[in-house]
């Protein structure tokens, strides 16, 4: 049986949902994970649903958020001087060009990649996660991306808004200077306070508090044991928290 | 199901299924510029333009394609180069090509949304398309060339910097720090002239590729570009486990399926042994493989193969073939597979020849000069140290792949990406059954090798499927698959000692090894030999003793990589002598100056080792060393690297940055060419009516640029443009035998084949011209600008010499043959230094630059020979710095994939310099000596060793992954 079984390319939300709610159904963004996965031979195979027919793809400004639709290409925020420098420097670093190119932002929530550098500027920018529940107009849910990635993960990004306000830093480990971080701590001066999330420490990058990081265990691999990822967190943290204060 | 798009300008309808990516479809339709590298879009190498963005095709569905616009390289092909294109060609940005038309294409998207690129820009465009070969400094050159001459701007030609040499060729300098570098682009060759080497007209001229044109415009070139009618895909099964035995195979269900032709693994095939390395003939014992056995060894190791009508019936039938397994202990690490107890790996009774085979050593090996021993105990100063090298891939962008058919004689015929087409031939002969005679071996364009195609790997599969479905069979490995069941470079446990005299010279050189060979013993003999030679060659001593064990294990099959042995050397080496040297006080680099190799000193122990090694007392006379630029690297890199910085603790713990120290180090560096006795390369060229010539050579040009270095070697004989020779190789019913490309043995051996070749050839074109022009002595003519010139200034031009030869009187076909093998090995020496900032807090060590200078003797071709110092370095710092092949317990790699591997891209690659030290190495063609593999033997000891400078740390194990370096700091922080 092949792997991919049928491709449909619905043209709105409702119908979106609906061809999602059925078995064996793979939502397909920019297709970067997805495709690679998908075609994989299963027994059951499976039927994906492309998102591109959505007029899911544009960035707007709403009030002083910045709203990006779910099928953004990383490429396109890299480029867009609304979003803040430590986003846009996030996109550049989480993929390389022409992944970029095709990789959307809601794909990259789905994903919940524990070693993305992106979520992690996204949480500290105060990121929300808008759903759509099901199908026949049960209107849309707001939750918090912290909330999205450790919860369920249920539901149709529709769309992924920030603040874009606040000073951000980046500050990295990896093997080489474009290497996915072994471990990042990304921080943003808000005027609310310093935010501070991490990459590399858990099943998918969380925030923490800032003043009081919590003492962590982090799952380690060939690229970092978990005291080596425990104590790169302590450096990388402080360094960020330093230079974003310096930018205020 | 359709889709409708735009495909090069034009609305186009295709058929595709809901499986189908982009990739295949587009191939499908003829677009052979898309490539496969990998189904991740990690590689890059099928990018394409779709609505004007670079976009992998690998991992997009044709179907998401559907209403969009999509550009290939095809686009572009209109007669005449593109300005793009044009820039590739004429400043070496194509190797191997493979990636080349993605990098047009992003380069044509950079450049239409932005004319004017910053060279961050550029490097940003390609990261997303890995190269091996070029190190990527050509190709940003390129595209920034290309952007300055779309703007209308005229540049100058791309040619080599000529840099006045700082010695007198035989004795050392001190380097003034205030001498600074003559300034150009990193992607120019530094080339440093010598006296010794007269003026040429297209030797030593960087002339452009010969195959530039296929290259950059993406046409078929390569094997998986032909296509033969009613082709079958092949997949193979490969274990889940490191160590088992196969009780039964139930291939019933695989059999039944529809689309499936043939299912083959150790109940329905002859059991013939062999082994698998491209070797010349007798191959080395044992031979320790079949094509399917009752056993797997590795994770990753074949189990049963299927020929089906596509490749998603082909993987459906696998997992429909049940394997009854009996799981057996497996074991890793080479220290650990020789201790009693240990797992037997080949336990089988056929497999002979294995040296001690309950301690899973394949082979012994050992050589001595003088009495070590003796030494050791006397020697005032001795020193022991134990280093281990770890497993990396050479990771060439296209994998392996083979097709085989039947032709209408019946004959097999393997196209396949190979760099030993002859051996490939003679070595699947007794394993399919077949005589050579009906045997033929057609190697096209390769898409990089770097010794993983010195095998026989899956050659084998593909011709027993076709033998068995009567039907073309192609088989085209998945990344994945090429990092499990590819080859890959030797790990070794490698101890010295050595013994100092008080006056600082070396008594005695004792290196230890224990090779790591996997679970066959394919080069496990020669690249274990070729460490001990490298190991205990760079530097006099009065005695020396190599004592090597190559065990079996579990881990995915070590073999040839590019250096073959002498990067871990040289790694231990080049520590080693760095580390004396401090404990004695003395600058590393004097003191290493003080004992390395020199004009005129004995190659001792050479001999001895290798496939043809000479007993003690065998030998009358050594070889020694007779052309040696190794002062001249070292002044030309140290002034480049500004190596007196090392000693400014100023620079080395910078006040602004207290978490960084900067570091310099360094390594000498020496290779060998060719394989003395052994390596044969044969050319023919025969002469056509307008005076050109065709060149058949069985050489294995796998992007290289051999075809172009021996073209123009025949070229410089035969007093013509090199566009005048018409390369071809490598083809075995049509070319001369080669040994094929590895051991740093091409320009040296196929190109002065090709050099005694153009001579019998200009001979008799002598003769000819000497009929025509009256001349009693034809020797007195000279050929030069197409035309043969008498003594009094008269001249016949080729033209007219072939039109007579072939038409006119006494008609004959000018043409001739040669082949080459050397007595000599002479070697290529180089300076390796190397530029670091280390994080202390995080470990984590940037590399700002690499400098190397190389001794290759006369660069036939400098911008190649640079091209081969740039790819070769980047791949030797990803050995140094980042790649590594991860396990989990049961020897299951957990990072197959570029991501976690991780080889270095565009971005993120340190600025490199290269030097070319011109010597005059009588022996080679026009004074040639090896430089592909010199490369890789040196970034890794530098890197340690500036580290060292940058610490007070010296770190033994490799690579200097940043929790390593962390861990030592920490270490050293409490010693």
């Amino acid at each position: 049986m092949p792997s991919v079984l049928a491709y449909h390319r619905p043209t709105n939300l409702d119908e979106a949902a609906e061809l999602l709610s059925q078995p064996n159904r793979t939502a397909l963004a920019g297709g970067t994970v997805v495709v690679p996965e998908a075609r994989k031979v299963k027994p059951e195979g499976v039927e994906v649903v492309d998102l591109q027919s959505l007029g899911l793809d544009s960035i707007e400004t709403v009030d002083s958020r910045v709203q990006l639709g779910a099928m953004v290409r990383l490429g396109d925020m890299n480029t867009d001087g609304r979003l803040s420098a430590t986003i846009r420097e996030a996109c550049k670093r989480e993929l390389p060009s022409a992944l970029r190119n095709q990789a959307t932002i809601g794909g990259t929530v789905a994903e919940a990649d524990p070693d993305s550098l992106l979520l992690a500027a996204l949480l500290v920018h105060d990121a929300k996660v808008t759903l759509h529940q099901g199908a026949g107009g049960q209107g849309a849910d707001d939750v918090s991306l912290g909330d999205y990635l450790t919860g369920g993960r249920e539901g149709l990004i529709v769309s992924i808004s920030v603040d874009p306000s606040g000073h951000g830093s980046i500050a990295a480990t990896g093997r080489t200077p474009a290497d996915v971080p072994i471990v990042a701590a990304v921080a943003c001066a808000t005027d609310s306070g310093m935010r501070l999330a991490l990459t590399g420490v858990a099943s998918t990058p969380i925030e923490v508090d800032s003043a009081s990081p919590p003492k962590l265990d982090p799952p380690g691999d060939f690229r970092g044991s978990s005291s080596y990822r425990a104590h790169l967190v302590e450096v990388l943290s402080a360094r960020a928290i330093q230079d974003a204060k310096a930018g205020n | 199901m359709e889709i409708s798009l735009t495909l090069n300008g034009a609305p186009t309808t295709l058929d595709v299924e809901p499986f189908d990516t982009l990739l295949v479809a587009l191939r499908r339709e003829g677009m052979v510029s898309v490539r496969y590298g990998s189904d991740t879009g990690e590689t890059g190498a099928s990018a394409v333009l779709i609505d004007g963005k670079l976009i992998n095709t690998d991992c997009l569905l044709a179907a998401q394609a559907d209403g969009h616009d999509v550009m290939t390289l095809e686009a572009l092909n209109a007669v005449d180069m593109h300005p793009i294109q044009e820039a590739f060609v004429t400043s070496g940005a194509l190797q191997s090509g493979y990636s080349a038309p993605a990098m047009i294409l992003g380069s044509y998207a950079l450049i239409a949304e932005n004319p004017n690129p910053t060279e961050a820009d550029v490097r940003d465009m390609l990261s997303g398309i890995l190269d091996r070969e070029t190190a990527y400094v050509k190709p940003v050159n390129a595209v920034l060339r290309a952007a300055a001459s779309m703007r209308g701007e005229t540049l100058e030609a791309f040619e080599a910097l000529t840099v006045q040499p700082m010695t007198d060729g035989k004795s050392p300098v001190v380097v003034d720090p205030n001498d600074v570098a003559p300034a150009a682009l990193d992607a120019v060759p530094r080339l440093i002239p010598s006296d010794d080497v007269p003026e040429m007209s297209v030797v030593g001229k960087s002339e452009i590729k010969v195959d530039a044109i296929r290259l950059v415009k993406g046409n078929a070139a390569f094997t998986d570009d032909f296509e033969a009618r009613g082709q079958l895909i092949a997949k193979v099964l490969r274990s889940p486990h490191a160590h088992a035995r196969i009780l039964d195979i139930d291939d019933s269900a695989a059999v039944a399926l529809q689309g499936v032709h043939a299912v083959i693994h150790y109940q329905n095939l002859p059991r013939v042994k062999y082994a698998s390395g491209g070797q010349s003939w007798p191959n080395p014992h044992p031979y320790d493989q079949v094509s399917f056995d009752d056993k797997v060894r590795h994770v990753g190791d074949r189990v049963a193969a299927v020929a089906a009508e596509t490749l998603e019936i082909a993987e459906e039938a696998l997992q429909l073939i049940k394997v009854e397994y009996e799981v057996l202990p497996a074991v890793f690490d080479e220290r650990e597979a020789i201790l009693d107890g240990a797992p037997n790996i080949h336990d089988e009774a056929d497999t002979e020849g294995i040296h001690d085979r309950d301690h899973n050593i394949v082979v012994h090996i050992g050589a001595m000069r003088g009495d070590v021993d003796q030494e050791l105990a006397n020697a005032p100063k001795t020193y022991e140290q134990t280093f281990r090298v770890h497993q990396v891939q050479p990771c060439p962008i296209e994998n392996h792949i083979s097709v085989a058919w039947l032709d209408e004689d019946e004959r097999l015929v393997v196209r396949t990406a190979t760099q030993v087409p002859f051996h490939v031939r003679r070595m699947l002969a007794p394993v399919v059954g077949m005589e050579i005679k009906n045997i033929r071996i057609i190697k096209p364009r390769i898409g990089g090798g770097f010794g993983a195609k010195q095998e026989m790997l899956i050659e084998d599969i593909v011709a027993h499927l076709a033998i068995k479905t009567r039907r073309p069979v192609k088989l085209e490995l998945t990344r994945e698959e090429e990092f499990m069941s590819s080859r890959t470079r030797h790990p070794q446990t490698i101890t010295f000692r050595t013994g100092v005299d008080d006056d600082g010279s070396l008594l005695a050189q004792d290196m230890r090894m224990i090779g790591n060979t996997g679970p066959f013993g394919t080069h496990a003999s020669t690249v274990q030999t070729v460490a001990g030679l490298r190991g205990l060659t760079s530097y006099n001593s009065k005695s020396k003793r190599f004592d090597c064990d190559v065990v079996y294990t579990n881990i995915p099959v070590p073999g040839a990589y590019r250096g073959y042995g002498a990067p871990q050397a040289e790694f231990a080496l080049e520590a080693h002598m760095e580390d004396i040297a401090h404990d004695l006080g003395r600058d590393p680099l004097e003191f290493k100056r003080q004992n390395w190799v020199k004009v005129g000193d004995e190659l001792d122990i050479a001999p001895h080792l290798g496939e043809r090694a000479v007993e003690e007392g065998e030998m009358d006379e050594y070889p020694k060393v007779v052309t040696s630029g190794t002062d001249e690297c070292v002044a030309q890199a140290e002034r480049a690297i500004g190596w007196h910085r090392r000693n400014d603790p100023q620079w080395t713990n910078p006040a602004d940055r207290p978490n960084i120290r900067r570091g310099l180090g360094f390594a000498f560096c020496m290779h060998g060419t060719s394989i003395p006795f052994l390596d044969m390369g044969g050319c023919s060229i025969k002469m056509n009516d307008d005076g050109s010539f065709n060149m058949l050579i069985g050489a294995t040009d796998l992007g290289t640029g051999a075809d172009t270095v021996i073209g123009q070697i025949a070229a410089e004989v035969l007093g013509v443009p090199l566009d005048d020779i018409k390369v071809y190789s490598s083809d075995t019913d049509i070319t001369p035998f080669d040994t094929g490309a590895y051991a740093s043995s091409t320009t040296y051996i196929s190109g002065t084949a090709a050099k005694l070749t153009a001579e019998k050839v200009r001979k008799r074109i002598k003769e000819r011209a000497a009929m025509l022009l009256d001349i009693e002595i034809p020797c007195t003519i000279e050929l030069r600008d197409r035309k043969a010139w008498s003594p009094d200034g008269r001249s016949v031009t080729l033209e007219e010499i072939a039109l007579d030869s072939l038409h006119w009187q006494d008609q004959e076909q000018i043409m001739d043959t040669a082949s080459y093998v050397s007595p000599d090995c002479p070697p290529p020496f180089a300076a390796q230094f190397v530029e670091i900032e280390l994080d202390v807090d995080t470990g984590q060590i940037t590399v700002i630059k690499l400098v190397m200078a190389v001794d290759c003797g006369v660069a036939i071709n400098p911008i190649t020979a640079s091209g081969q110092v740039e790819g070769g370095m980047m791949q030797a710092l990803g050995y140094a710095h980042c790649e590594e092949y991860a396990f989990d317990d049961d020897g299951r790699m957990v990072n197959a994939a570029f991501g976690p591997y991780k080889i270095y891209r565009a971005d993120e690659m340190p600025s490199t310099e290269v030097f070319l030290v011109q010597t005059m190495e009588d022996s080679g063609p026009f004074g040639a000596k090896a430089v592909a593999e010199i490369p890789k033997d040196g970034v890794a000891p530098a890197l340690r060793n500036a580290i060292l400078n940058a610490t007070g740390v010296a770190i033994n194990d490799l690579p200097f992954t940043p929790e390593r370096v962390w861990q030592a700091l920490d270490a050293g922080k409490e010693s």
